[in-house]
């Protein structure tokens, strides 16, 4: 076989500024995309008399954003602690549920067909009979679909992560005499983190739609979806904007934060590649 | 060209001169019918006793009489009819009024073109276990409004009693959804419900503890046109510049819509009868119920119906103004005061001695069964 293992590079060192303006120069082209996309929108709307129901001005939205910045950083801090709360439930248990499952393979040869088809159902379609089951006006609700939504991709992942060890080291690991708890701590684990990570990044997203959507189903009322849904209704497009806008910041936030969660936790393993065969 | 492209092409030809064959044989097979004016229309939700009227209009053959080919479209939730009417999907929609007066603040220019709907049907809920005799004695307590410009009503009347509901002070507010779910499981104390829908659900569902149907001896029923706290609901309405085109395509759409509920005023059975074979989600005696209840709203009307109350509209857009669902006063120019009586006046010489006031009108009695059946 010719394939040999290629470290990749790991993060460089170096000073703040070194870093700074390295991610500078990287993010530069986006931010004139982003402001040459909300200039060309602004342009439009007003050239084109675009009705304001239809899609608001960019300017129109700011406006909006903040003469209710108050209201609607509330809002979103109520909706984030709900996504928040189903991420760390979900991923937990779909942790939990992967380690058992790669652990003892009957289980697993029993589950996992059902876990991969249960990703497939649109579990946004419960999300009014769970606000039936828990009391919508508490948290517990919403979470509970955000937890769903992230429990199958983390277990879906996490058990092709610990499975996908290769034959050769756990040989090695054998040739030691070391118990199974061992290798799981020195092979499966650290194999396993990339996955693990992977589909944190993606629950992360999930958490945040699942919270929102299983607002529109009743609830509290000082959320974002319910707000959302209300003040499309009373034609107050602006301010539905604006909200869009504060889940959007607080997704990607979330996000980033777990990319960077990630950059941390994998930082000391040096990530080794196949190249070739 | 090969023998295969030969043959594609051939198929391809004949497929076109069959489907032009068709379409031009089927246009010349319909004999020239009188050209009907086509009216879309958008109703305010699923399809239920609620739009009866338009239903049996349309099914009796009404709008056609009129000159007019009416598509019926149905809402739901998200489906907002100002929005849809605003943006040219459809003519004619229905909502209620405040919605309408939120949606002409904000610079839209819709005019409500007839009232059909003389009363309110909201109410509150509390069970008569709860000890909450009034809305005064809602203080302190979880209190479900629906969203969407549904709660003004409730929130006048909180308001009135000293409540905050916007700054939830003094009381607790919840978002309620379109079910009676948290009413029933007793998670919230008290709940908004249309006496013709929500009130039914409830009667129609049974008490775990003695295994039979919740009568109204269970519940306090508060409603709100008692409580002098109500807005007008249901309610016509159009772009202003559609109805400064098309005056008479919406004078005639007012005269057989008017002759569609009186015929569901006096014979609430068949009506009934109509809206089920339109396809609804809550069965026959639930739509009965609804059907009975409806009738209640729209009659008797002693200005005839779809005419809009002046009293009642300055109330309304009053409240709106109090909280803030308006933030400038609107007056008579948010309703077209002549049409709904141009077309009444139409009605009674096309349909002689039509009984357009419904003076002595008298609603059934509707027995309830479990599950609206």
């Amino acid at each position: 076989m010719s394939a040999a293992p290629m470290p990749v590079a790991p993060l460089p060192r170096g000073g703040v500024a070194t870093l700074v303006g390295r991610q500078g120069r990287d993010w530069a082209p986006a931010v004139v995309v982003l402001v040459a996309f909300v200039g060309l929108w602004e342009e439009i709307v007003r050239a084109a008399h675009v009705q304001r129901f239809l899609l608001p001005a960019p300017t129109a939205i700011w406006t909006a954003f903040s003469s209710n910045q108050g209201q609607l950083w509330h809002e979103g801090w109520v909706t984030f602690q709900e996504a928040l709360g189903g991420f760390a439930i979900g991923c937990t248990a779909g942790m939990l549920a992967a380690v058992l499952v790669a652990r003892w393979d009957l289980v697993g040869g029993a589950l996992m067909p059902y876990a991969i088809a249960a990703n497939a159902i649109p579990i946004i379609a419960f999300a009014p009979i769970t606000n039936a089951w828990f009391n919508p006006l508490t948290k517990t609700a919403h979470m509970v679909i955000a937890a769903v939504l992230c429990f199958f991709p983390v277990f879906v992942n996490v058990v092709r992560g610990l499975r996908s060890v290769r034959p050769a080291q756990i040989e090695l690991m054998r040739s030691y005499a070391v118990g199974e708890l061992t290798v799981f701590r020195l092979v499966r684990v650290p194999t396993a983190l990339p996955f693990l990570f992977t589909s944190l990044r993606v629950a992360s997203v999930l958490a945040m739609i699942g919270a929102i959507v299983s607002e529109y189903y009743g609830g509290a009322l000082d959320t974002l979806g319910a707000n959302i849904e209300q003040d499309a209704s009373l034609f107050q497009f602006e301010k539905a904007w604006a909200e869009i806008v504060i889940a959007c910041i607080l997704g990607i936030g979330f996000y980033l934060a777990v990319a960077l969660l990630e950059r941390l936790a994998t930082r000391w393993q040096p990530r080794i590649e196949m190249v070739g065969a | 060209m090969g023998r295969k492209h030969g043959i594609g092409i051939a198929v391809a030809l004949v497929a076109v001169a069959v489907s032009l064959w068709a379409g031009l044989g089927s246009a010349n097979a319909q004999p020239q019918a009188a050209k009907l004016d086509k009216v879309t229309l958008q109703l305010k939700w699923v399809t239920q006793s609620q739009f009866a009227g338009y239903y049996a209009a349309k099914s009796l053959g009404y709008y056609k009489q009129f000159g007019l080919d009416v598509n019926i479209k149905v809402g739901g939730p998200s489906i907002t009819p100002e929005t849809v009417v605003a943006s040219g999907q459809a003519d004619i929609g229905i909502d209620w009024l405040p919605s309408l007066l939120a949606t002409r603040d904000t610079g839209t220019k819709l005019v409500n073109i007839a009232q059909m709907f003389a009363r309110s049907g909201m109410t509150e809920l509390t069970w008569k276990s709860s000890g909450i005799t009034s809305i005064a004695g809602m203080r302190n307590h979880t209190v479900g409004v629906w969203c969407c410009g549904n709660q003004f009503e409730l929130y006048a009347a909180l308001t009135k009693h000293g409540m905050d509901p916007e700054k939830q002070q003094g009381v607790k507010i919840f978002n309620q959804p379109f079910t009676m779910t948290d009413f029933l499981s007793h998670r919230i104390d008290a709940a908004a419900a249309m006496t013709y829908n929500e009130l039914a659900q409830v009667l129609e569902s049974k008490d775990p503890k003695t295994g039979k149907l919740y009568t109204l001896k269970d519940l306090n029923v508060f409603p709100l046109q008692k409580e002098g706290t109500s807005m007008l609901e249901d309610g016509l309405f159009a772009q202003e510049k559609w109805v400064s085109g098309h005056r008479d395509v919406a004078m005639r759409f007012i005269a057989a819509s008017d002759r569609g509920w009186i015929y569901c005023r006096d014979h609430v059975q068949q009506c009934t009868k109509i809206v089920l074979q339109n396809g609804t989600a809550l069965p026959g005696g639930h739509q009965l119920w609804e059907m009975n209840e409806i009738n209640k709203l729209v009659w008797p009307n002693t200005l005839g119906i779809g005419v809009m109350d002046p009293a009642a509209f300055k109330r309304t857009a009053a409240i709106a103004l109090k909280y803030k669902v308006i933030k400038k006063a609107q007056n008579a120019s948010a309703y077209d005061a002549a049409l709904p009586k141009a077309a009444l006046q139409y009605l009674q010489n096309h349909v002689k001695g039509i009984d357009i006031h419904g003076k002595a009108y008298r609603p059934i009695a509707v027995t309830l069964k479990a599950g609206g059946k």
